[in-house]
């Protein structure tokens, strides 16, 4: 297990911050609002640490609160001014947002550490302590998946009118979806600029905009569990085909595709398919037979036969 | 046929303390006007029917008393209360819950959970099990034992009807709001949604009902208002109203008299 940790760590280390990189992601997707904006979260939590704790010499856990607090504030003020804008040209202003920090962090001068990045960000977290940063904001998070803030997250996503006809606040869940994705992306990126020690404006690129989408997209975009499945596919899976080669992008691409076209909704969402055909095969037999039943006893009930 | 004798013909002032009542209710869209002054007031345990054309201000009149569209003059009461200030979102908590034109159902949620969507917030505070046996029991006055756990789209278009029904009624409202609840059904759906109502009305439950279909609204309602351009053009016990001369001109045409 020690060897195993020794190995991977890095890789461990990876899985864990995409993790909560892709649930900042989901969280404003479950009530329909499609934003890139947790890159952007990542990257201010990522050098706000950075500058906390290389520059000014904040305890490491005190830099990871503070971060993860700015995340949010910033994701809710930006929520505030974009949140009332329809898919793509929400989509587009959150792309933007995240580009822009970028700039801002090649630009930055020494605050930032221009295209180098900074370096020497050292705190006594390690790879354990992240594993249960991350189960706590899985539990926290996996609250919302059940019961009445699930059903509320649903019916804001696929009706928002039906959903204020029910008496949900239907912009007040929305800017808390902001503010609870930046939380949640500064603090992966708060972890992971701790794990690595440093952080540069090439990691926090477009490059991880579009890894993070296609987690979500190949894991699940309903669930933690969608997030995590996800993570872990994307980053263990060029380990595990390495023995191709040079081969090894194109597999990669290949696979990616292929996962695109033949999982919609992910992974999470063939399962749970698979699991209510089961149960809907079970119900929809005992409604026959109980239409059967009526018809064999020449009773003409109130119609509750039909629709299967 | 019910026929109702001791129903009164409306004016201002009722001789029965109406649930809903809307004062001079205008609604305008820039220069047109979809609600232009309409006033009246529900009877209680009554069905009560808004009969009119395409584009007679029916919906708009429903989306002014569920608050989902801005006022431009009047009051809408409630038991006597004006709530015309009141937030859409709050208008379940009133009491009054409502079907919409087209189905609009969760797609990827099961029947039971689609119903217990109404009383989340409407029946906020009141104990899991009371909320739970609203919702059985809505399931049972609808007839959709059995189809709990189905998801709408596993579900003909007359059961989807009946799932927005069950979750209208599971918030225990004192006053149902139906939009065309049997657009699109055939004949058999269609006697069957009137039975329902019916035997929703038995319990005591107020309903007003926006429809066009004229065989549907004499049979069903206990008491019926035409419009016509955003204004009432009659009102009366239902056979009186569809062989009004007005009501056949302006909406029935040579098809409708059939019916009358």
């Amino acid at each position: 297990m020690i060897d195993f940790l020794s190995s991977y760590e890095v890789l461990i280390q990876l899985t864990l911050s995409m993790t909560l990189l892709a649930i900042s992601l989901q969280i404003p997707l479950r009530m329909g609002v499609i934003s890139f904006a947790s890159v952007g979260y990542f990257a201010i939590g990522g050098y706000a640490t950075a500058i906390l704790v290389a520059q000014q010499g904040i305890n490491a856990w005190a830099a990871v609160f503070l971060s993860t607090i700015l995340g949010g504030v910033i994701a809710y003020i930006l929520g505030l001014g974009i949140a009332h804008l329809n898919g793509l040209y929400l989509a587009m202003a959150t792309v933007s947002f995240s580009l822009i920090l970028s700039v801002v962090a090649v630009n930055g001068g020494s605050l930032t550490g221009g295209p180098v990045g900074l370096f020497g960000v050292i705190g006594p977290i390690t790879t354990w302590h992240f594993l249960v940063v991350v189960a706590v904001v899985i539990f926290l998070v996996s609250f919302t998946e059940r019961g009445k803030l699930s059903r509320r997250f649903d019916a804001i996503r696929e009706d928002p009118q039906l959903a204020a006809a029910m008496g949900i606040n239907v912009v007040r869940y929305r800017r808390l979806s902001f503010l609870i994705s930046g939380a949640i992306g500064a603090l992966s990126g708060s972890m992971a600029t701790l794990m690595k020690s440093a952080i540069s404006p090439e990691s926090i690129g477009f490059g991880l905009i579009i890894l993070a989408l296609t987690v979500i997209i190949v894991g699940g975009q309903g669930s933690w569990v969608g997030a995590v499945l996800g993570s872990l596919f994307f980053l263990w899976m060029p380990q595990t085909i390495k023995f191709v080669g040079t081969w090894e992008p194109v597999l990669y691409g290949f696979i990616v595709a292929v996962a695109a076209v033949t999982l919609p909704g992910g992974v999470l969402a063939v399962y749970r398919n698979w699991r209510y055909r089961r149960t809907a095969a079970k119900v929809i037999a005992q409604q026959e037979a109980r239409t059967r039943d009526l018809a064999m006893s020449g009773a003409t009930g109130g119609g509750s036969g039909d629709g299967v | 046929m019910v026929t109702v004798s001791d129903l009164q013909t409306g004016s201002t002032t009722y001789n029965f303390e109406p649930v809903l009542e809307c004062r001079d209710v205008s609604v305008y869209y820039g220069g047109i006007r979809a609600v232009d002054g309409i006033s009246l007031g529900l009877r209680p345990g009554k069905i009560s029917g808004i009969l009119g054309p395409n584009g007679s201000g029916k919906s708009t009149l429903l989306g002014a008393v569920t608050r989902m569209v801005k006022l431009t003059r009047g009051d809408v009461l409630f038991e006597g209360n004006d709530y015309s200030s009141v937030r859409s979102g709050d208008v379940i908590k009133l009491g009054i819950a409502r079907t919409f034109q087209t189905v609009r159902l969760l797609p990827d949620r099961s029947v039971f959970d689609n119903i217990i969507l109404s009383t989340d917030i409407a029946c906020h505070g009141q104990p899991k099990e009371v909320v739970e046996g609203y919702v059985r029991s809505a399931i049972e006055r609808t007839g959709l034992e059995g189809y709990e756990l189905l998801r709408p789209t596993e579900l003909s278009y007359g059961v989807q009807r009946r799932v927005e029904i069950a979750r209208a009624i599971a918030v225990q409202p004192k006053l149902l709001l139906l939009d065309e609840p049997t657009a699109g059904m055939n004949r058999t759906e269609r006697a069957e949604i009137g039975l329902l109502l019916r035997s929703l009305q038995s319990e005591g439950l107020t309903q007003l009902f926006v429809e066009h279909d004229v065989a549907m609204m004499v049979e069903t309602c206990d008491y019926l208002y035409a419009m016509n351009f955003g204004s009432l053009i009659a009102e009366g016990l239902p056979e009186d109203v569809v062989r009004d001369p007005a009501v056949q001109e302006a909406y029935l045409g040579k098809h409708g008299r059939k019916h009358a």
